[in-house]
């Protein structure tokens, strides 16, 4: 895979009302340009409703998005096909097996024969899936499941990628192994969104963005974030941020 | 749109459709065990009707008006003891009609008075009473031929009723037909239905979402397996129909081809239209069935004629596909029909079709906003 060029997203102030629930509530970030991003938040702080925003799958109700490539500015719509996404909920068919997944979105995503081949000879081999291409989906551990719905994702060669809680419900060992293979994408200088419930992970991502209710907590490099808060990890961050507002 | 893609989207449901045996089951075997079910159940034909006979007058003529009735094969005579039983015959629901030849009958034939019978019949039951009625005028005029000599002289006016395309009005041929209606409607709506309802319930549909299809993609994607399926049933269905009942087929098969995929067409746009609107499987199920079962066996013409139908109803059939599909049906099957003879279902199943279809495209979301 080739060195990507750049896509970076700036939100201003964006707002999203999703039935009673405001879901994000003047919401301002800033994901530069080939990075890996931590979005960070207990559940219900509206990280799936961001993403899913930022990818026109959900419409803003009031804010703005900037997309930029290469600095400049670019709609969403030129940057769509470029943009890979996996979504939190199990969102696989059950039935249809690596190789058959592989191979639908190779034809969704209009990827030429030869250049499948070679994606998916790597993928494989990456992924240490190889030996499972013929079992079904709903036949894989959650860990390899959650490895399916990335080769889905990363077929298209994406210069940006938005991952929803990849790794929920996964066992520590395939939690780590997930890591490095997004530390390995992140090589790649491709911007990678990564929403997660996991306060440790938060320590593996170039920058943070921590949020609760729809608002913006705090964001930077997640070093200097814990040690300007005097805080030992980001649970404890989040706890002491908890405390600070029930202060009157 | 990109035929590629909508062909990925098909080959993806083939494998759901051949990995699923619930759905091969509905789709293959159900059409032909159902239309055999129902084409020995359904009879309108009715044949030895329990009918509770009590002669009062015993006599040759009494006895030869009785036979005329019990030879005609509609009657099955169960002799009474008196007129109280044979009424009792009838509230006891052992017996449809009665027929009651009070004494005197033969004497009142010989005096040229005119010799009366009384035929009572179960009128709880609206079609059995007007079959037993309408078989009584050939019984009638047997049984006059028989009993006066000289025969009676030939009315001034005979109405000699011969019936095309069915002659004997052989129930079955009329059922079949419109069989194949009720079992393609309601099969198809009900698989269709359910497609694009899973896509959502199982996730599947945000990530299709986040890639390049389209949703007229998708649709069409969906609806070529079940199409293909559809018309193996409706084959299926047509085989059965001509082996198992002998149904004729008078008519032009490329028309019957036509009017199956239009109608197929207009089944499957709806159950997509279905799916793409309530978004659940379980609800999309209900409503499938509710909108395929009513419309093809209460509004078709399968059994109630649409001819009879107050005016609201009339035009309201006029815009459900199983309406036009029976008349195309009957009219290949029975009366020999072609392309141009059903020109006027195949152009309104057509519209009902692309009404349906671009109902189901224009519905479909390409966000998750709720």
């Amino acid at each position: 895979m080739e060195t990507p060029g750049g896509i970076g997203i700036t939100l201003r102030e964006l707002r999203k009302r999703l039935g009673t629930n405001d879901a994000l509530q003047g919401l301002s970030l800033e994901f530069s340009e080939g990075k890996m991003h931590g979005l960070i938040g207990p559940e219900g702080a509206g990280k799936t409703t961001l993403l899913r925003t930022l990818l026109g799958l959900l419409r803003a109700d009031s804010g703005e998005i900037l997309y930029r490539d290469g600095g400049a500015p670019a709609p969403l719509a030129k940057l769509r096909s470029d943009i890979a996404y996996m979504p939190q909920q199990q969102s696989l068919y059950p039935d249809l097996s690596i190789g058959e997944h592989l191979e639908f979105f190779k034809t969704l995503y209009g990827i030429a024969d030869d250049e499948f081949t070679r994606q998916r000879q790597e993928l494989l081999s990456i992924t240490r899936l190889a030996p499972f291409v013929d079992r079904p989906a709903g036949q894989l551990s959650g860990g390899m499941y959650k490895k399916l719905g990335l080769m889905c994702a990363l077929l298209r060669s994406p210069r940006a990628m938005l991952l929803d809680e990849p790794t929920n419900g996964v066992d520590p060992i395939s939690r780590r192994e997930f890591w490095e293979l997004l530390h390995e994408l992140s090589s790649r200088k491709i911007l990678i969104i990564v929403a997660t419930a996991y306060m440790d992970e938060a320590e593996r991502c170039a920058e943070v963005h921590l949020i609760e209710e729809g608002r913006r907590v705090a964001e930077g490099e997640p070093q200097a974030l814990l040690a300007a808060a005097g805080a030992r990890g980001f649970d404890e961050l989040f706890l002491k941020n908890n405390a600070k507002e029930a202060r009157p | 749109m990109k035929l590629s893609r909508a062909l990925a989207i098909s080959r993806k449901e083939v494998r759901h459709i051949l990995r699923d045996p619930f759905t091969l089951l509905l789709a293959l075997v159900l059409p032909v065990l159902t239309t055999i079910i129902f084409g020995y159940a359904i009879e309108f034909n009715m044949r030895n009707i329990p009918t509770a006979v009590h002669d009062g007058d015993r006599t040759l003529s009494s006895r030869t008006l009785l036979e005329s009735f019990g030879s005609s094969r509609y009657y099955l005579l169960e002799p009474a003891t008196g007129t109280p039983e044979a009424v009792q015959a009838l509230s006891a629901d052992r017996a449809r009609a009665a027929i009651i030849i009070e004494p005197g009958f033969e004497a009142r034939l010989r005096s040229g008075r005119g010799a009366k019978a009384q035929l009572i019949i179960d009128g709880s039951d609206n079609s059995a009473a007007g079959a037993i009625l309408g078989y009584l005028a050939g019984v009638q005029s047997i049984a006059a031929a028989r009993l006066l000599d000289p025969a009676p002289p030939p009315s001034a006016i005979a109405l000699e009723p011969r019936f095309l395309f069915n002659p004997e009005l052989n129930s079955r041929w009329f059922i079949v037909p419109g069989l194949t209606v009720v079992v393609i409607a309601i099969l198809s709506i009900l698989l269709t239905s359910l497609t694009v309802a899973r896509e959502w319930e199982n996730g599947s549909m945000e990530l299709l979402l986040s890639t390049p299809v389209e949703p007229v993609e998708i649709i069409v994607g969906k609806l070529l397996p079940y199409t293909v399926m559809g018309l193996a049933g409706m084959f299926l269905i047509y085989l059965g129909a001509r082996v198992v009942f002998s149904v004729p087929f008078a008519g032009s098969h490329l028309a019957y081809l036509l009017a199956s995929a239009l109608f197929l067409a207009a089944c499957l746009g709806q159950g997509l239209l279905i799916s793409v609107l309530l978004r659940k499987q379980q609800l999309s199920m209900q409503f499938a069935m509710l909108s395929g079962l009513l419309p093809s066996i209460l509004l078709s013409g399968f059994i109630f004629p649409i001819e009879h139908m107050p005016l609201f109803f009339r035009i309201l059939t006029s815009i459900l596909p199983p309406r036009w599909f029976i008349l195309a049906s009957r009219q290949i099957h029975l009366q020999g029909a072609g392309i141009a003879d059903i020109a006027q279902p195949l152009l309104m199943l057509s519209l009902i079709a692309a009404a349906l279809v671009g109902l189901a495209s224009r519905k479909f979301k390409r966000d998750l906003e709720p």
